[in-house]
């Protein structure tokens, strides 16, 4: 059992020294993690102090009326939109190319003035401009356009005091989560960017293994009677070994540079970051057992995964993903791994928050280690028998 | 008194799925002799070395090191065996102390004894001072002779060597055989292949032909060839530089029916019926711009033997 123990030991220190071996490669197995997260956390990060965000709008008079002069005023002095007045003409070439949407208040438009409610005959039709793909920002200007107008309208048509037109209720937000933690654009990035890039270093060490199979030093081992369970459990434990190195160099990085830290369980936190080491380790004895040829093994382990981490959540929060996304995480051990993660850091959960998280992700490598070993047997069996390897 | 018969193979059969490459070889090798597998391309020469070192199982038939057979306890046949594949099975990332510390511990090497035998290993083989060169600097000879130090780390009585001068040139060919006959004189049994006459001829103590994976005879070089007197002569060069293969084909269409020219990389065999169309050929060769590094004409020659051994296999 010693001299087993001592053969793995040997065998992960090997891959180790190959790792470190081309040390530009193994620098740019951490740069690139921590690059991307930062790249990602500074597209989702919204700065405390900025205040909700402003609706781009563009307004077109085309009414030369004292009453289309005040609503468009109105609308320019919105503190809910970042608005300015253009023609028509500058407006279509704005919007076409998605810049804002445009309102424009045509002629005939001041006849609002003399609104009154329940009133017949034709109304002036106020168009809004937006590119096809900006139906939410339409919406958006919809309602903003309408409640500034109806303020107006209430001011002119009745004599109505600013006091008067305001509503009769006040709206208040207020943020629900299952944790008492806010969102943290860099802190999500740098779980998920680490998750992924765990999961790239599984497939390279993996796809080291295959290299090495079908290497004239394949048949060196093959002829010391190397266990086949000492093969399996070297690699894991080089490729586990490295993936720790890469948890901890990222969050370090994130820690420093950009304030990403553990707010909740610390132990919940190194469970989850134990389990997912796991399975990197597990994905990439996978990747050697059931890979044919590097290229073809490469290619369909990056789909595999970039796969599993886009719907996993790992590069955008998981509420911004559509709905057949979601329904399909539970089976993914990468959204697991998110949920988990994103519980100890910003959510600020406790150790219990992260448990089922590294039992579900502690599952999924031990069922795809056990899938690799078997399918190596197999192949080591044919091999030895004349097969292919 | 003869050594003891330390590698047996007795009628071993290889299939590779519905192919045979192997028919019921059955083969010995003693202390102190080195045995060569000499066959064409396919003959079962890499096949019959693989089962004997444990790297394949034999669909029948059984492989016995020192006694013991690979199937009832495979670490304890490991380490009776040193094997060494055509392409150095080493490291280029590590060093060359490294590697044969790695592959020491294959074999359950550790500690201070794994130093002392890694450190001899690069002795035998005159590596001493490149122990801590990284082997991907190292030249094709070097590393084949490193290879061969990664086999002897264990001290196995048995020594299998797949093609070990493939690829090398007349003086790193030489050196590997200067080694071999050490570790013979050592008491090691050396079963190796190759597909180089003039090697099986010059280097070995006893020669076993194969062809279409069948043993069509078996014994030393000198018996073989007194029972068979060469007919064509012959010519095995060493070339500077590979030659394109266009000018290979033309050299061919132009020395005609009587003589035969073969290149494998930098390696060259020239046969002729007789030593006067011998000359005429290597003048043509010579005249093509064709440079050797090194050649020679064999005093006797295997080459009727092989092709008798071949023929009498086939009917």
């Amino acid at each position: 059992m010693k001299s087993r123990f001592a053969l793995a030991f040997a065998l992960a220190h090997k891959d180790w020294r190959l790792f470190w071996a081309d040390r530009r490669a193994a620098a740019l197995c951490f740069v690139v993690p921590v690059l991307l997260a930062a790249a990602f956390g500074a597209i989702f990060h919204k700065p405390a102090s900025a205040g909700g965000p402003k609706l781009p709008l563009l307004v077109v008079v085309e009414d030369g009326g004292a009453f289309a002069r005040l609503a468009a005023n109105d609308l320019l002095a919105s503190p809910r939109c970042d608005a300015r007045e253009v023609s028509r003409a500058e407006a279509n070439e704005l919007v076409a190319n998605k810049r804002a949407v445009a309102v424009v208040l045509p002629v005939g438009f001041d006849k609002l003035k003399d609104w009154e409610p329940g009133a017949g005959g034709s109304r002036p039709e106020v168009v809004l401009l937006h590119h096809p793909s900006a139906s939410a920002e339409r919406q958006w200007a919809e309602g903003v356009v309408t409640d500034s107008v109806m303020r107006r309208t209430a001011r002119e048509a009745f004599g109505a005091k600013e006091s008067e037109v305001a509503p009769p209720f006040r709206v208040s937000a207020e943020a629900v989560s299952a944790h008492p933690g806010a969102f943290d654009s860099y802190t999500h990035s740098f779980c998920g960017m680490t998750l992924q890039y765990l999961l790239f270093w599984g497939m390279e060490s993996g796809l080291l293994l295959l290299r090495e199979r079908q290497r004239p030093v394949w048949l060196r081992a093959r002829a010391s009677a190397v266990p086949l369970g000492c093969v399996v459990c070297g690699k894991a434990l080089a490729t586990a070994a490295v993936a720790v190195l890469q948890v901890l160099v990222t969050f370090a990085v994130g820690y420093f540079a950009f304030g990403v830290k553990v707010h909740g369980s610390f132990a919940g936190f190194v469970l989850l970051a134990c389990a997912a080491c796991a399975l990197a380790a597990a994905t990439g004895l996978l990747v050697a057992a059931l890979g044919g040829t590097e290229a073809r093994a490469r290619n369909v382990s990056i789909l595999f995964i970039l796969g599993a981490c886009m719907l996993g959540g790992l590069w955008v929060p998981a509420f911004l993903l559509p709905d057949w996304a979601r329904s399909v995480q539970d089976a993914l051990p990468t959204a697991w791994a998110m949920r988990g993660l994103e519980a100890v850091t910003w959510q600020r959960g406790g150790f219990w928050s992260a448990v089922p998280g590294a039992l579900a992700v502690g599952g999924f490598a031990a069922a795809l280690l056990a899938l690799a070993a078997v399918r190596l047997k197999l192949a080591e069996r044919a091999a030895r028998n004349g097969g292919s390897t | 008194m003869p050594l003891p018969v330390a590698l047996e193979l007795a009628d071993v059969s290889v299939r590779y799925g519905a192919r045979a490459a192997v028919c019921g070889v059955s083969l010995g090798v003693r202390r102190g002799e080195i045995v060569a597998l000499l066959g064409p391309n396919g003959s079962g020469k890499s096949s019959t070395l693989a089962v004997a070192a444990g790297v394949l199982d034999p669909a029948e038939g059984t492989v016995r090191a020192e006694g013991q057979l690979r199937t009832s306890d495979p670490v304890a046949f490991a380490a009776r065996v040193g094997f060494v594949p055509q392409e150095p099975a080493l490291y280029d990332e590590l060093t060359a102390y490294d590697n044969l510390a790695f592959f020491g511990q294959l074999y359950g090497l550790c500690g201070a004894d794994l130093r002392r035998r890694a450190l001899r290993a690069l002795s035998r083989v005159r590596l001493s001072d490149r122990a801590a060169h990284r082997v991907g600097t190292f030249s094709g000879g070097l590393k084949q002779r490193l290879n061969l130090a990664a086999a002897l780390l264990h001290d196995p009585p048995i020594l299998l060597l797949d093609e070990p001068t493939a690829a090398l040139d007349p003086a790193s060919r030489d050196a590997v055989f200067a080694d071999l006959a050490r570790f013979r004189d050592d008491g090691h049994a050396i079963l190796l292949t190759t597909h180089h006459l003039d090697e099986a001829e010059s280097g070995c103590d006893r020669v076993g032909v194969l062809d279409a994976g069948r043993l069509v005879a078996l014994g030393p070089p000198a018996e073989l060839l007194r029972a068979r007197p060469t007919e064509r002569a012959v010519l095995y060069g060493h070339l500077r530089t590979v030659p394109p293969k266009y000018l290979v084909r033309a050299i061919r269409e132009r020395l005609g029916r009587g003589a035969e020219l073969d290149v494998t990389g930098r390696r060259l065999r020239l046969a002729a019926d007789t030593p006067e169309q011998l000359g005429v050929a290597l003048a043509a060769l010579l005249a093509e711009g064709i440079d050797f590094e090194a050649y020679r004409t064999p005093a006797g020659s295997m080459e009727r033997a092989l092709r008798e051994g071949c023929e009498v296999a086939r009917v």
